[in-house]
């Protein structure tokens, strides 16, 4: 009988401790025990109303700048379609160092009042507090962080009042002035009051209509402009003239130029990748005019294998096989299977899915929210996959397909991805309506712990209990001429004799923002021998740290 | 649908005469009666270059050439030998030939032209239903058939066909009726697979799946089961179910153009190259030019890497089919990674004309609530 790692684990635990059984490697917290309370309302109606079926986003952030870190989730609440029988709300949880978070929403002012669907957080002021901006079907949201526990609503007065139908946003800093600017998708044009409909399926019932059937649009770029306001970018950029439906976004540099370039999902058309040339040298000179290319078809990321624009959702980017460049990752509806694309070095990816098993694991899923992380501190890259079926009704179409879907966990090895989900623990056995992912480590234990959005449902926490006896070190970036986020600053680190890399990317998942700390995993090693971090521009400077501390968390400044 | 294929043996018998020429035309028919197809047809043509005007040997080098799936190669004899020598039998062979090779239109006008000349055969008198509902051609297959699905109301294959006709034409009441009376008769694969197909055509998959589960069920030798439950199945997301029943449908006509394409699809999918490209090329046996396959066999080459050689057959696909977009987006693929960056961009630019006409026609039609 051959058994899994995690059965050895399993058995080697319970030979030293007879009776014990060892904890699976992500472990749900329960509501009882953390105090999230809060439960996703996706305002299901008879009719059908697509915005029901993609919410919601979640995020770990550190608002209060304590150290841990808390929670905020993203509700549906009024709009043109809906009016909810009962006030609707977001929630902003603060972590209590003890494995609960209270509810901090109505004191925090963050409660929304909108059709919520992501969240995006960032410090666009750079003043060492994270600000939440979240998207919605209808009006979007700027909270600025008053470093007081409390939030105001800047978003008329900093010029971020963004029409229509909004999903991920990213905060990226295109460019390198030092301040973060801001990217949101938009899906389609839904209409105002009348909202295209389908009609009704075979059994006469009304049902999510296919995002194929409804308008392209283009997607936001805003700049700030340093004053505490933004300028939308438009005219005239590969960014304002392609029109999509996006839902996914990762903010990266696929070529290592030290620009940070956007890789869009798109539902139903091609996907996009707006690699970032710099100035736009055919713009008048001051102008500030920036250009990014929009190249996913050259670069063979924006269709399918077959040739077809697929139903691209979640994304993310990571430097997956250690080559030193970011690799990609789409995940898409059933049938379309999601791709992992291999960064060929010239602009070009290769999809590696099969090759690494996520192929044959997700022919059947359809995937949201998403992580590369290394969970068990080994040093390499793994995986994970939120899934779920947008229709409720799939089943009766296709009894192969399941509107709830399980949640996937690949680990790497020896260079390959494999699907580890049978002994990740009973979270893995379930399904869930899963949406948004975020990473963080709630419990500062230094492995990267879980939070899931489920749609209609309570949120799904999982602490993770993996890479038990690895080392490692997390750090807390902090730029001081480049964001304050340090977005797009390039890690280095030596440990056991060998030396890996990271870009620290912003966005990714789907609707979703992570825990903004990196964790650097030494697997056995008892200690990193270096870490050298590459500032993104505008100082580009190179920062060596000498036998840094180990499994503990450690704030890094950029220095002057 | 059986394989009708026609040797007249017997007249050949009677007159093959003691001429060299006419032993090898005896050679010939011996070896397509012992089955050794490529036996005769290399004797066949050694006769015909000989007797290029022998309706006989021509019309059994078409029936050897279909035996092998090689309709194409059939057709041109056939119609030489009717050429020579009108004949109703060798034009229903024409006829299946043209069937098999999925030129249905043409099948369907050589089916009309034998059941004018035979009108009490039944057989081409169903396969030219067959054509015409293939065709969308409902009302002309009511009209054909309502006579004799009255005369003849026990035949299961009339009543099969007549009702999938009332159905797709909207007489739905009328169709329910002749659909009832298949299954009064008891639960058959006919039956099942009649029901299957129509639930396809409509759109109702899961439906659909169950009546061709229960037609393999009934009867797995049925022609054609495997085919349409496994396209049930492609349509209910079980792709693996859908593999093993193309599989099946292979193992009984290996010349089956649709199970080859849909498997070779699933395969490619799978990155099994090797065996999606068996899988294609034999379906280009069967219907030689056929653009979807001839696609998926170049998109094959450039996922292996062979872009120069991919690029000479999509050039040509995109000729014979300018609007063929997935072969558009596989061509500006290959320029890029050629370095053809112009010819790229001028692919890649068709490719967003096409997708944007396609997406304004996918809005086109809705309600608006």
């Amino acid at each position: 009988m051959k058994l899994s790692r995690r059965q050895i684990l399993a058995l080697a635990t319970a030979k030293l401790l007879p009776g014990a059984a060892a904890p699976p490697l992500f472990e749900e917290v329960p509501a009882s025990v953390s105090g999230i309370s809060w439960v996703h309302e996706n305002a299901m109606s008879p009719e059908h109303y697509l915005p029901e079926a993609l919410g919601p986003g979640v995020a770990f952030l550190d608002y209060d700048n304590d150290g841990w870190m808390d929670i905020y989730l993203v509700n549906s609440g009024p709009c043109d379609f809906y009016k909810p029988d009962k006030p609707l709300r977001n929630a902003l949880y603060k972590n209590n160092r003890d494995g609960t978070f209270t509810d901090v929403t109505e004191k925090a002012g963050v409660s929304g009042g909108t059709f919520g669907m992501g969240v995006a957080v960032g410090d666009y002021d750079n003043d060492g507090w994270p600000d939440i901006f979240v998207t919605a079907y209808g009006k979007c949201i700027l909270y600025r962080n008053n470093h007081d526990g409390t939030f105001t609503d800047v978003t008329k007065k900093v010029g971020l009042e963004t029409p229509g139908w909004t999903t991920s946003a990213v905060w990226f800093d295109y460019d390198n002035d030092g301040r973060l600017d801001l990217f949101v998708c938009s899906f389609v044009d839904y209409g105002t009051s009348a909202h295209v409909s389908c009609g009704d399926n075979k059994l006469g019932k009304r049902y999510y209509c296919i995002p194929r059937f409804f308008k392209p649009t283009a997607s936001f770029l805003y700049h700030n402009n340093g004053d505490g306001t933004f300028t939308a970018v438009e005219g005239g950029t590969d960014i304002a003239r392609s029109l999509g439906k996006g839902l996914g976004v990762v903010a990266t540099d696929i070529n290592n130029d030290g620009n940070l370039d956007l890789f869009v999902a798109n539902d139903t058309v091609q996907n996009f990748l707006y690699v970032n040339r710099g100035p736009d040298k055919a713009a008048r000179p001051g102008s500030g005019k920036w250009k990014f290319e929009e190249m996913a078809l050259p670069a063979e990321v924006a269709f399918g294998e077959q040739g077809q624009p697929r139903s691209g959702m979640g994304v993310d980017a990571a430097d997956v096989f250690n080559s030193g460049y970011q690799d990609l990752f789409v995940a898409n509806v059933d049938q379309e299977m999601f791709s992992l694309y291999r960064n060929q070095k010239d602009e070009t990816f290769r999809d590696v899915a099969h090759a690494n098993g996520i192929a044959q694991s997700t022919r059947l899923l359809s995937g949201w929210g998403l992580k590369f992380f290394d969970y068990d501190n080994d040093g390499s890259v793994d995986l994970i996959l939120a899934n779920g079926h947008p229709d409720d009704m799939i089943e009766l179409y296709s009894p192969a397909v399941k509107y709830r879907e399980p949640l996937l966990l690949f680990h790497q090895e020896n260079g390959k991805l494999r699907d580890v989900s049978r002994d990740a623990g009973p979270a893995f056995y379930n399904s869930w309506p899963a949406r948004g992912l975020a990473a963080g480590d709630f419990n500062n234990d230094g492995r990267l712990d879980v939070l899931i959005g489920n749609n209609g449902g309570p949120p799904l926490l999982l602490r993770n209990n993996a890479g038990a006896g690895n080392h490692w070190l997390g750090l807390k970036l902090e730029g001081v001429t480049c964001t304050r986020d340090a977005i797009g600053a390039k890690i280095r680190w030596s440990a056991g004799g060998v030396v890996r890399s990271r870009l620290k990317n912003s966005g990714g998942s789907y609707l979703s923002s992570h825990d903004p700390r990196e964790i650097l995993g030494a697997g056995n090693s008892p200690k990193i021998d270096w870490v050298e971090i590459t500032w993104p521009k505008p100082s580009g400077k190179v920062q060596r740290l000498d036998h840094p501390p180990i499994d503990r968390y450690i704030a890094v400044r950029e220095s002057a | 649908m059986p394989i009708f294929l026609l040797i007249r043996v017997l007249a050949a018998v009677l007159l093959l005469q003691s001429d060299p020429n006419e032993d090898i035309l005896k050679h010939a028919i011996g070896l397509q009666q012992t089955g050794d197809t490529d036996g005769a047809i290399d004797a066949y043509r050694r006769y015909l270059a000989a007797r290029p005007n022998s309706p006989l040997a021509l019309s059994n080098l078409g029936a050897a050439y279909s035996r092998s799936g090689r309709y194409l190669d059939a057709i041109p004899q056939y119609k030489l030998a009717l050429k020579l020598q009108p004949n109703p039998a060798v034009e229903m062979n024409l006829g299946l030939a043209y069937y098999k090779s999925g030129q249905t239109a043409l099948a369907a006008a050589t089916f009309e032209r034998v059941h004018k000349a035979v009108p009490d055969q039944l057989q081409p008198t169903l396969l030219l239903a067959d054509c015409w509902l293939a065709m969308g051609r409902n009302r002309n297959v009511t009209e054909l058939l309502a006579p004799l699905a009255d005369q003849r109301q026990d035949d299961l294959a009339i009543a099969y066909l007549f009702g999938t006709a009332l159905v797709r034409d909207n007489q739905i009441a009328r169709g329910q009726t002749i659909i009832d009376r298949i299954l009064r008769n008891g639960d058959s694969a006919e039956s099942r697979l009649l029901l299957g197909t129509a639930k396809l055509s409509a759109g109702e998959f899961p439906e659909a799946l169950a009546d061709l589960s229960k037609a393999v069920e009934l009867n797995p030798k049925l022609p054609d089961v495997y085919t349409y439950y496994g396209q049930a199945l492609v349509r209910t997301g079980d792709a693996a179910g859908a593999t093993e029943a193309f599989r099946k449908a292979l193992e009984a006509n290996p010349n089956d153009y649709a199970s080859n394409l849909q498997l070779a699809v699933l395969l490619k999918d799978e990155q099994k190259y090797d065996e999606a490209r068996a899988c294609l090329q034999r379906a280009l046996v069967v219907r030689p030019g056929e653009l979807r396959a001839r696609y998926h066999l170049a998109t094959i080459r450039l996922q292996e890497g062979s872009a120069e050689d991919a690029r000479a057959e999509l050039e040509a696909i995109v000729k014979e089919e300018p609007a063929f977009t997935e072969a558009h987006v596989a061509l500006a693929t290959i320029y890029y990674r050629l370095k053809r960056k112009p010819d790229g961009d001028r692919e890649r630019a068709i490719v967003q004309k096409l997708n944007a006409a396609a997406q304004l026609k996918q809005q086109q039609g809705l309600n608006i609530k």
